[in-house]
């Protein structure tokens, strides 16, 4: 096996490129079956739903209906609503929870002291199953005895206490930061095992030439990076577009449709109504959207040079 | 010197800071779960509770499944962060190296699986595993874990294979090295942090996943923690916070002492190493 | 590696076997009664009430050696999501616990079997016929309703005293309420604290209060109907909370036990909420609390929307006749007693409240709430099939920009109607 698997010529010479398929194909098929079978085949019938009048209930004929769930998606304005709100809380998210991470990994990466010990606490938020999450930080942002508002208050900042999740104009920023608290994990960690992997000679030869800090992180660490940042970045944005649970429990879509992402709004559509086909109808809308922004995003890495 | 040793205070302070916003919830979880319920109402909060009260631990470890929950999800959790790993390097390599076909197809279908509605895709899925008898076992959900944290690890993976310098593994050629052995021997030492990091998302979205194993498992024997701890909410935000917050805190724990375990071993070092030699 | 296969082939093993004892108990072992395990999913919440179902299941268990019941443990918060699924894929649990709001959805899918050819007369006999009409359609009875909640008011006993109100008689109009409320406002304290976070259930249920219709007609052919008596609760809580300042209009943006820490503290005189409520107020109220239970709410007449527990059969189960005998054992008065008096809720069957009363002697509010069972009943938007889409999309956001007094009545009504105009077509 390991001989037939002997390249003596480097990969990216075009002659051998025949063996290199084959190769490939080799190293692709563990996953192969479990993949077409549990995911490659319901995604299709889940795309394929969209297309299709499918809606809950015993004995239902399910009809080819073409396009006509996306001309009424078209018109309901409550779904481009909730697309607005998604687009807001993804961005924020994405970007916030990026730069903090960040900043964090780069601490973590330095030689501190007690960083085992702090890397461990960084994780916090992961380890704590999700539905505490939310249910916990409804308890610290509770307007009668939760220790947010009562720091607030003693601070004087505010001199009555706020409903962070219940009142208009909070409730979208409050579920920001909880959204921002739950990935930073996540994301940090991705990013300090993207730190691990640059090479320390470049630093060293960068410090000889009396480069500062700044430009060793502008010139060595941002480009080394590159590849894990665009990957967790994309990642983010992705689940953080189709992220509803955490804000199910939080808001429930309130007050007044303020937190209504679009996956809250698409899950209610299927599990809620039953209106199978009409929900993935929206999966596909969101599909085609992120892919798209995606597209420029990605580019070069979906280009397929290696 | 002064600079310096400012800087690092510096630093010190933002890490501390960092550390209060990621983990003061986890302090306060905690000390909720000390709590009476008398005083857990109490409208004057305190971080330290008044009265250490472990009645809520006893409420947690009493109702029926809980240890039986851990364990079922530390074995799901194990299984499928192994599998996931065996899986994904070969590929993750393929996708990174070779300009195959292959590429283009699988990152499509990796993005397709992350942003489609998983909800919509639990009833054909189940459909398939139900004349497979893969429902209702735990073998069933490790597979389906397994292929579901699959994406996430590819594209992760074949960014930190990337990263690893081509001559290395042409060196390895050179002197005769197939392969696999190519992978096992230089890129995957190499690969060291990419792969912890991979492994702790694996396990702790197998732990942490409520959906699937909500739909999937219905045996009582069989149940995960995430099920176990969903019976504390009941209707209309009525929530039985104290024996939840016990709860939570055993089921943290474990993923706590498996990230400290595993972190210490995020530390590659190697890079530089193996060039210069 | 090799050990992990090893152990999943063996786990896989493991469930084959299984599967086939499972088996070898349909095929049939030589007797002649055919015997069969049931799934019973349970939502009992409360540790007392999961203790009363799981002896209600022994006993059974041990009188009916060919129908044996197997205790499920499921939960509020996740049922709807795993039925759903379990219905579209054929496992749904034989016994299914759920309320009455939820399964009427299922029910016009057709996923629930007609039990009235199984019930038995004596259970048919014991839930008046407002409550059966809850989850009945064309005359064919989908659920067993069990356990009944309705809105009351509690009450601080020693602000009540000191504030000179006393509650009396058989019901408490509104307008009492609102004089009420006043009175117990005073230096930074609220006269009620009303949690109203997910608003649409209370205003439609209290709605009953004033004769609130909110829809006519039923199914897919439902008009909605908002005028006056629609508008009556919603006003006379916005009237309290931005004219007489006698309800914290925070509370208004909490949950409906978010706000019980304040009541406990004094800072709300009064709170309206589920009577269930009842259970958390006992449990983690300091022991120095004095509370007590007002009489039901009255407009033009004290009737509430009734919203029961239910306990129903898939139909496409293999066990509904067993199936329904065990719902008709779950039905006796002294089975429904225990688990109303658990979860504090209110039975449906005369004879289960006459036991929970004198179980408890009325006392912690018992006796006013077994009272507010009797007014409940059906109500229009029970059977109004898009009804969980309005709700969602239009009237809870509708409802949460008026008492946040952002929108005026004139505007709540229009939202009301015009939605459901854009939802149900």
């Amino acid at each position: 096996m390991t001989a037939t698997l002997t390249a003596p010529a480097p990969v990216k010479n075009k002659g051998g490129k025949p063996k290199a398929n084959r190769e490939a194909i080799l190293l692709f098929l563990p996953a192969l079956l479990p993949v077409l079978i549990l995911s490659v085949y319901p995604l299709i019938r889940g795309i394929a739903l969209g297309f299709t009048d499918a809606r809950a209930g015993l004995h239902v004929e399910t009809n080819f209906v073409g396009f006509d769930n996306f001309g009424k998606l078209v018109q309901n304005h409550l779904f481009w609503d909730s697309f607005r709100i998604g687009v807001i809380w993804t961005l924020s998210v994405t970007i916030l929870q990026f730069v903090a991470a960040l900043g964090l990994a780069l601490l973590l990466n330095a030689n501190l002291r007690f960083r085992g010990v702090a890397r461990t606490l960084a994780l916090i938020p992961w380890a704590m199953p999700p539905v505490v999450v939310a249910i916990m930080w409804r308890l610290l942002l509770h307007p009668t005895n939760g220790p947010v508002n009562e720091v607030l208050q003693k601070l004087n900042l505010t001199d009555h206490p706020i409903n962070f999740l219940g009142d208009f104009s909070t409730a979208l920023p409050a579920v920001i930061v909880v959204g921002i608290w739950v990935g930073m994990p996540m994301t940090t960690i991705t990013l300090l095992a993207g730190l691990q992997g640059i090479d320390r000679t470049l630093y060293e030869a960068a410090a000889v030439d009396g480069a500062s800090t700044w430009s060793q992180f502008w010139n060595i660490t941002l480009p080394q990076l590159r590849t894990v940042i665009v990957a967790i970045t994309s990642l983010d944005m992705i689940w953080n577009f189709n992220s509803f649970g955490l804000v199910y429990v939080l808001t429930a879509g309130g007050p007044g449709g303020k937190t209504m992402l679009p996956m809250l709004f698409a899950y209610n559509e299927a599990f809620r109504y039953g209106n199978f086909g009409m929900a993935a109808a929206m999966g596909d809308v969101m599909v085609v959207i992120i892919i798209g922004f995606l597209f420029f995003y990605l580019r070069n890495r979906l280009r397929s040079e290696a | 010197m002064r600079t310096r040793s400012g800087v690092r205070a510096l630093q010190y302070i933002a890490v501390i800071c960092y550390l209060v916003f990621l983990g003061f919830p986890l302090l306060w979880l905690i000390s909720s779960s000390l709590k009476s319920p008398q005083e857990f109402a109490s409208i004057t909060p305190s971080l330290l509770p008044k009265h250490f009260d472990l009645s809520n631990y006893t409420d947690a470890l009493n109702e029926q499944g809980l240890v039986r929950g851990l364990s079922n999800s530390l074995q799901i959790s194990i299984y499928s962060t192994i599998l996931v790993l065996i899986v994904a390097l070969p590929v993750s390599y393929a996708l990174a190296r070779f300009r195959s076909r292959l590429r283009p197809l699988t990152n499509g279908w990796i993005l397709v699986s992350q942003v489609f509605p998983v909800i919509l895709i639990v009833i054909p899925l189940f459909m398939i595993l139900r004349p497979l008898h893969l429902t209702n076992t735990i073998p069933g959900v490790v597979i389906v874990y397994m292929v579901w944290s699959l994406p996430f690890a590819l594209w992760m993976l074949q960014g930190y294979v990337a990263a690893v310098p081509r001559e290395l593994e042409e060196a390895a050629s050179v002197d005769g090295a197939g392969r696999i052995r190519t992978i096992v021997s230089i890129v995957m030492p190499l690969l060291r942090p990419g792969l912890i990091a991979t492994a702790m998302f694996t396990f702790i979205s197998a732990w942490n996943e409520f959906f699937f194993a909500l739909v999937l498992l219905q045996d009582p024997q069989l149940k995960t923690l995430p099920l176990v701890l969903a019976r504390f909410v009941g209707a209309e935000g009525q929530v039985q916070f104290g024996p939840l917050a016990a709860a939570s805190v055993l089921a943290t724990v474990p993923s706590l002492v498996f990230f400290a375990f595993l972190q210490r071993r995020l530390t590659s070092g190697l890079l530089s190493g193996a060039v210069k030699g | 590696m090799k050990k992990v296969l090893t152990a999943l082939l063996a786990a896989g093993a493991l469930v084959t076997l299984a599967a086939c004892g499972g088996n070898s108990d349909d095929g049939g072992s030589g007797s002649s009664n055919e015997k069969v395990t049931l799934k019973f999913q349970s939502l009992a919440f409360q540790k007392t009430t999961v203790a009363a179902t799981k002896k209600i299941v022994a006993d059974w268990n041990a009188a009916n050696p060919n129908i044996q019941v197997e205790y499920v443990q499921g939960s509020w918060d996740s049922v709807h999501d795993q039925l759903v699924t379990q219905f579209q894929g054929g496992t749904a649990p034989d016994i299914i616990h759920d309320e009455s709001a939820d399964i009427t959805g299922f029910i016009n899918q057709g996923y629930l079997a007609d039990l009235s050819p199984y019930l038995s007369q004596e259970t048919k006999d014991a839930v008046s016929q407002g409550v059966w009409d809850t989850v009945s359609k064309d005359g064919k009875v989908y659920a067993a309703p069990t356990l009944l909640q309705s809105y009351v008011v509690f009450a601080n006993s020693a602000a009540l005293k000191s504030a000179g109100i006393t509650a009396t008689g058989d019901s408490l109009s509104w307008d009492d309420l609102a004089a009420d409320a006043k009175k117990l406002t005073a230096g930074g304290k609220y006269g009620l604290g009303w949690g109203l976070k997910s608003p649409t259930a209370t205003m439609l249920n209290l709605g009953a209060n004033f004769d609130a219709k909110f829809f006519d007609g039923s199914g897919k052919d439902a008009k909605a109907t908002i005028g006056d008596a629609e508008l009556e609760v919603p006003k006379r809580i916005h009237a309290m909370a931005y004219d007489d300042k006698s309800i914290d209009p925070t509370s208004l943006t909490l949950s409906g036990t978010d706000v019980l820490p304040g009541f406990y503290a004094g800072k709300y005189g009064m709170v309206v909420a589920g009577n269930y409520v009842a259970q958390q107020i006992l449990q983690e109220a300091p022991k120095t609390f004095q509370w007590e239970v007002l009489p039901p709410l009255k407009g033009t007449s004290t009737k509430q929307a009734a919203n029961p527990q239910t306990l129903s059969v898939p139909a496409e189960g293999k066990h509904i006749e067993q199936s329904a005998k065990f719902i008709d054992y779950y039905m006796k008065a002294e089975n429904l007693a225990a688990v109303g008096q658990g979860d504090w809720l209110i039975p449906t069957t005369q004879a289960a409240r006459d036991a929970v009363l004198k179980a408890t002697g009325g006392k912690n509010g018992w006796q006013q709430i077994l009272a507010s069972g009797a007014e409940l009943t059906k109500a229009p938007f029970q059977s109004v099939e898009n009804y969980p889409q309005w709700k969602d999309q239009i009237a809870t956001p509708a409802f949460q920009q008026y008492l946040a007094n952002k929108t005026d009545a004139a505007a709540l009504g229009k939202k009301l109607s015009d939605g459901w105009g854009q939802v149900n077509n």
